[in-house]
């Protein structure tokens, strides 16, 4: 395998995730543990089938995509923030309503369980192969990638300013950090949060309609597979910092291309899909020991003084 | 003094939660660009005229004067806005951000309409910080800084929006003492620069040396304004105090016999992880039948004091003793029954469990003892009747066995608390701040308690920072500073000057 | 005597509301789709009821939900937020399963509790992960349980999938573990598994360890305000460990009575999401013991009778998932508009 392909192979692989994980970071800086990735993605997905499929227009999928997974991110906001429900159970809950809507739709109203797999589904935009053909080797491996991709990789920069440099990103970020702080200096938490999930359904819509519009056209119940779980461990093992989130989700990205091809080593894909898992738990425990060890109490030295 | 000179004057404040009054009558008068302390001890009403002028409770009667216009604060946004800048002694700052983030934090200054101009910000924040001769780093995170830097940026937070009057609620308990002075300083620099502030407080020493005018609370009035000039402590205090306090008392003092040590601490020592000692060297004895009162400000490691002693956290250095025994590294079940009772400061955090039921609260730490459970099984109708004879026994109201304890008044929680420590029969009762959040019935069945206690041959190791508390119930008076025992004075021996000034963590006087 | 129903009452309301809210949304939707939304909807809750089959079906649906939801209250109980409680039903599902077909050459008597107990004890390592870490570490157990999930789930797929497959069968299962040691079938209910009465035993059990025992009490002591159990002399932090060992374990059980009672190997997807189900019942619950039986049985009679209700009108068994959604979108809402901060 060259290199160019290895590289395309993680690009693609790491678009959703890097998606997911930034959706994730995105409210976790607003200190809401969003499980609710996946479903927002799968829903995304689906509608992006539907819509492309039924309009023709690839413009049309996309746009529809995204605004479903913030009409779910809303829905998460409205019932947490304003009927104070719990957001993990909500957010699972938003999980299994997104699949099993979907898979309720595909029953009632396509009568294929299976999934959805339009006859006739339009492009959307991807960079044309050869264009890039004079950059050596990173070149040809973004040929033939999404515009979602491209996406993807302007989101880190922009959510890194939209943190940091600007009054909004401070607010928000101020809102998750301390709230009576916050709450004091006249920002109105709620919205803060309402306003990270919103985001977090954009980025969600992305990671989903990359996956159903890139490559393959069909829709499939499940067809997330728990990357919206990858983006999640992505940011908790980044500690919510763009850059290291972006970091770890590429690097899982990379696992995710390297696994099929890590079997001709023996070594099941299963133990390779299980790092990011892994190294979430473990980059977690190994930040909360360090802190642990900072806190305990010095030794007395000079006991007779 | 022309009408003119007051920038903020209070008639007649008052105001109740519920059916407990906690201002009844207050008048205020502050004038432009002074420096002026409202006085008064825990409980007096200091906070709740602070949350007044800072928008967060209405006053139920009076008013309220700023320049001239009778003004409602509504909130406080509102407060702001007026002019009126508070700086809690709860901060209000976001650690992971710099201390210029911090200043103009939900207000910062824009570039291009949606970026933040941080270069701006940065300049300004330096521009105030230059002003007031603060001595901060713009840049650096606040969760760098100390306790001291924290406060000021605080300070710099609420003059970056020009507060004409500043509020400062007992801005000097988290400090230590060398920040304590910086405040001062920090304070006369905002006096000099035209600032009015209002500074709250109970420490006399401050008084003395930060104020132009001192007003008295007590009991939620105001008793006395003075130019701080005219007046000594000994003179605030009276104020403060008033006479009516030291008529609770005990007045069974000689017939108690004092017994052996029951409870002996060797050079205990503490520390945090930066090696800061919480606890320095610490050494007394409780003997039986005496109420040993440790007083000192709040955090000068009386918390840790009782932590240690009732087995939650841990010593770096010296013994524990009960009686005879050395219970260092006991377990708290094991001092539990070498006869350890405890009430800890803060009935919410240590003392109950506010959703289980009154009979669980009461009964937790006793079942054994108390013989509640059978064949392995805790017997209700033994629970209940246990409950029940608790609630007469301590007179706590409007509670059954299966009320949930959280619906109780903070006074019958207390007596909640007592009464489950009080039930093993202690040798060595260890009770902290007894009093604090009670009303005057309530303190006084406390108080009846706890001398009855020692009456009984129990050792007492009463933690206050009430210092009337103290001097009411000890047979000896400790007195804590900076986590150091300064001094163990007899009660005969023990006024208010002495212990003031080793509470100041001023030596006592060779006399 | 009324006002202790008065007050059973007002506990329940919110889940109540949660569960009416569901089932009408339901019935619209129902609606929408038969002519017959009556027997549409008579189908989905009662046709458990219809035959004896029906009826072990049920029992048989209801007893790992009942298991999982015990294992979240003794989590909750001691102040732990499992979600963990796929990850431990399937830990105990597969170990039984190797235990079982790795000892098929021994005694029933001997391999029979071996199994039974290495699935508990699997379960029980998986809780006790999660409980440690946030106990000694302050770790959020939100995260471990959610990954571990997915952690067991892949080793669990591996197992299936390449070690213990059972190559002449389709899909991702194992070789069946020994009939020597399958679990009886109930009294009265041939085709129902004997586990359903270990579940409910182990209700009533759960209630009288929880609110009639000294342990129970420093559990829910640990659980409510940690702290407070400390300064009484209760070895909070071990409770509260204790609990989550408690909780894997019967989540464990609950895997391995599955598989020596009912699908006699393991099946990768064996599980329609218990885990999170079981949690919705335990939550709807309140997270008392009896309870947690009662919604386990309320959501067994929804899960199965979504089949019949597709086989007698068209309504897709689906809805049931989609209603699932809503039910635990809805669960831990207040329909009353929550006071804003005081």
């Amino acid at each position: 395998m060259t290199l160019t392909a290895l590289l395309a192979s993680v690009l693609e692989q790491s678009t959703p995730i890097l998606l997911a994980a930034l959706a994730a970071m995105i409210t976790l800086r607003a200190n809401i543990l969003n499980v609710a990735v996946e479903g927002m993605m799968l829903a995304a997905a689906f509608t992006a089938i539907a819509v492309g499929g039924w309009s023709g227009s690839a413009l049309q999928g996309f746009l529809a995509a995204i605004v479903v997974a913030i009409l779910f991110s809303q829905l998460l906001a409205l019932l947490t923030l304003r009927f104070s429900a719990d957001f993990i159970v909500a957010g699972l809950g938003i999980n299994l309503l997104a699949a099993g809507g979907t898979l309720f739709i595909l029953e009632r109203y396509y009568n294929s369980p299976g999934g959805l797999r339009p006859i006739a589904f339009p492009e959307i935009w991807h960079i044309p192969v050869g264009s890039l053909s004079r950059i050596p080797v990173i070149g040809p491996a973004f040929e033939d990638q999404s515009i979602i991709v491209l996406i993807a990789i302007l989101a880190v920069p922009l959510s890194y300013v939209f943190l940091y440099h600007t009054p909004l990103g401070s607010n928000l970020r101020a809102a998750g950090e301390d709230e009576h702080a916050a709450r004091s200096a006249g920002i109105r938490i709620e919205r803060m949060k309402a306003l990270s999930l919103a985001i977090s359904g954009l980025l969600a819509g992305l990671a989903g309609a990359q996956l159903a519009m890139d490559k393959l056209h069909f829709f499939l119940p499940d067809m997330t597979s728990g990357r919206g779980f990858i983006g999640l461990a992505a940011t908790l093992f980044g500690g919510g910092l763009p850059w290291m989130t972006t970091a770890a989700a590429v690097l899982f990205g990379f696992f995710g291309a390297l696994g099929d091809r890590l079997q001709v080593f023996a070594i099941p894909s299963q133990f390779v899909l299980m790092l990011p898992y892994l190294a979430a738990i473990l980059g977690l425990t190994f930040a909360r020991w360090r802190i642990h060890l900072r806190n305990r109490p010095a030794k007395v030295t000079d006991e007779s003084a | 003094m022309t009408d003119r000179d007051i920038i903020l004057s209070l008639g007649g404040i008052a105001k109740s939660f519920g059916e407990k009054p906690a201002l009844v009558h207050v008048n205020l008068d502050v004038a432009r660009g002074e420096v002026h302390v409202i006085c008064g001890e825990n409980g007096a009403g200091k906070s709740t005229l602070m949350n007044i002028l800072a928008g967060i409770h209405q006053p139920s009667a009076g008013s309220l004067v700023l320049n001239g216009r009778t003004v409602t604060i509504a909130d406080p946004i509102a407060a702001s806005r007026l002019g009126i800048g508070m700086v809690h002694q709860h901060f209000t700052l976001v650690p992971s951000m710099t201390v210029a983030e911090n200043i103009f934090l939900g207000r910062q200054p824009r570039r291009f309409a949606i970026l933040s101009d941080g270069q701006a910000m940065v300049e300004r924040a330096a521009e105030l910080i230059a002003r007031y001769n603060f001595r901060l780093d713009p840049e650096a995170p606040v969760r760098t800084l100390s306790v001291g830097q924290r406060q000021r940026v605080e300070i710099l937070k609420a003059l970056a929006f020009d507060a004409e009057l500043l509020i400062l609620d007992e801005p000097t308990a988290v400090l230590t003492p060398p920040e304590v002075d910086e405040l001062i300083g920090v304070v006369d620099g905002l006096r000099s620069k035209g600032r009015t502030v209002l500074f709250i407080t109970h420490k006399l020493r401050e008084v003395k040396a930060v104020s132009d005018r001192v007003t008295v609370i007590r009991h939620g009035r105001s008793v006395s304004t003075h130019r701080t000039a005219d007046v000594t402590e000994a003179d605030i205090a009276r104020d403060m105090v008033g006479r009516d306090v030291f008529l609770v008392g005990r007045k069974s003092g000689g017939m108690r016999v004092i017994g052996d040590a029951v409870l002996a601490l060797d050079r205990v020592t503490m520390t945090n992880h930066a090696g800061r000692r919480l606890l320095d060297r610490v050494s007394f004895e409780v003997r039986a039948g005496e109420v040993f009162g440790i007083a000192g400000v709040d955090g000068n490691g009386q918390t840790e004091l009782a932590e240690a002693v009732a087995g939650l956290m841990p010593v770096q250095a010296g013994t524990i003793r009960f009686g005879e025994r050395d219970m260092t590294v006991a377990s708290v079940p094991a001092r539990q029954a070498a006869g350890l009772g405890y009430v800890p400061e803060d009935r919410l955090d240590r003392g109950l469990s506010v959703t289980m039921s009154v009979a669980e609260n009461v009964a937790a730490a006793n079942y054994g003892r108390a013989g509640l459970v059978r064949n392995g099984l805790v017997s209700q109708s033994r629970l209940a009747t246990f409950a029940d004879d608790k609630i007469r026994e301590f007179d706590v109201r409007g509670a059954q066995p299966a009320t949930p304890a959280g619906w109780l008044s903070g006074g019958n929680m207390q007596k909640l608390v007592i009464a489950r420590e009080l039930e093993r029969q202690p040798s060595l009762l260890l009770i902290c701040q007894p009093t604090r959040g009670l009303d005057i019935g309530a303190s006084e069945f406390v108080y009846k308690r706890i001398l009855d206690a020692a009456d009984r041959g129990a050792g007492v190791l009463l933690i206050s920072s009430e210092l009337s508390e103290i001097f009411a119930l000890s047979d000896r008076i400790g007195v804590m500073y900076s986590g150091r025992l300064m001094g163990v004075l007899d009660r005969a021996d023990a006024d208010e000057g002495r212990v003031g000034v080793l509470m100041n963590g001023g030596a006592e006087q060779a006399a | 005597m009324t006002a202790s129903l008065l007050d059973v009452l007002r506990a329940i309301r919110a889940p109540v509301a949660a569960i009416l809210l569901t089932l009408a949304i339901g019935f619209l939707l129902v609606a929408s789709i038969t002519d017959e939304p009556v027997r549409a909807y008579r189908d989905l809750l009662f046709a458990n009821f219809d035959s004896l089959s029906n009826f072990a079906l049920f029992l048989n649906r209801a007893t790992p939900l009942t298991l999982i939801a015990l294992g979240v209250v003794f989590a909750f109980r001691a102040g732990i937020f499992n979600v963990g409680g796929e990850g431990q039903l399937y830990a105990g599902a597969i170990t039984t399963t190797v235990i079982g077909i790795a000892g098929a050459s021994m005694p029933a008597i001997v391999l029979f509790p071996l199994a039974l107990l290495g699935g508990i004890a699997a379960g029980a390592v998986v809780g006790w992960v999660p409980g440690v870490l946030k106990v000694r570490l302050a770790v959020d157990e939100v995260v471990t349980t959610l990954m571990l999930n997915i952690i067991v789930l892949l080793i669990t797929s591996w197992l299936a999938n390449q070690v213990i497959r059972d190559t002449t069968a389709y899909g991702a299962v194992s070789w069946m573990v020994p009939e020597t040691i399958w679990l009886p079938p109930m009294p009265l209910v041939p085709r129902a598994t004997s586990g359903f009465l270990v579940a409910v035993v182990l209700a009533f059990a759960s209630w009288v360890v929880l609110f009639r025992t000294r342990w129970g009490a420093e559990v829910r002591a640990a659980g409510t305000n940690l702290r407070f159990a400390e300064a009484t002399g209760v070895p909070a932090a071990r409770r509260v460990i204790t609990a989550m060992v408690v909780a894997g374990g019967l989540a464990g059980l609950a895997g391995s009575l599955y598989v020596l009672g009912v699908g006699h190997r393991f099946e990768q997807n064996f599980s329609p999401a218990y885990g999170l189900v079981g949690l919705t019942c335990a939550l709807l619950a309140r997270t008392h013991p009896i309870g947690a039986l009662a919604t386990a049985l309320f959501y067994a009679m929804m899960l199965n009778g979504a089949a019949y209700m597709q086989i007698s009108t068209d309504v897709p068994r689906s809805l049931v998932n989609l209603l699932t959604g809503l039910l635990v979108l809805l669960m831990t809402a207040r329909l009353v508009r929550a006071a804003r901060h005081a």
